[in-house]
């Protein structure tokens, strides 16, 4: 749920070399599931969980965490690794 | 004494984080995380940090696309 301009600041200080993206509308954290509320004295306050998620080139979930395991990438990488090796096999 | 001052300020101290930290489970949530393995990924369309629109849907047929979603850029969290 960053801007733009936050990320864009973010992606110079640690010097990525992939996007970073904004779902400002939050509709893309919506139909993952992964945008969450609750309510309190009648306000609504929303958060986003953290996720990793591997999606092959047919547009396939292969990998999906959500909450704290998601802050290590490690098994989500090596899915995207594994998936890499199938495709390249002659 | 001053240990047994820290022990009575701590238990002072443990219910009310625990009814805090429970309050949000008891309210509705808007989504769980209903996607699994095998699911067809819904597209979707992002900003990317130099304001161009991104598309899943751009990469369909050619390339895997690793999505981590993270919150508030800066805190290292």
């Amino acid at each position: 749920m960053d801007s733009p301009a936050a990320n864009a600041a973010f992606a110079k200080q640690i010097g990525v070399k992939f996007p970073l993206l904004s779902d400002m509308n939050k509709k893309m954290l919506t139909s993952y599931g992964i945008l969450k509320a609750y309510e309190q004295k009648g306000d609504t306050y929303q958060w986003a969980l953290r996720a990793n998620i591997v999606i092959d080139k047919d547009g396939i979930i292969r990998h999906i965490e959500g909450g704290d395991s998601a802050v290590d990438p490690n098994t989500a990488v090596s899915v995207c690794t594994d998936l890499h090796k199938k495709q390249s096999a002659p | 004494m001053k240990r047994l001052l820290a022990s009575a300020l701590l238990l002072a101290i443990v219910p009310q984080l625990t009814s805090v930290s429970a309050q949000p489970q008891k309210k509705d949530e808007v989504a769980k995380l209903s996607l699994k393995v095998g699911d067809t990924a819904p597209d979707f369309t992002l900003l990317s940090d130099e304001w161009k629109t991104v598309k899943l849907s751009d990469f369909h047929g050619k390339k895997n696309v690793f999505l981590a979603v993270y919150v508030l850029a800066f805190t290292g969290g």
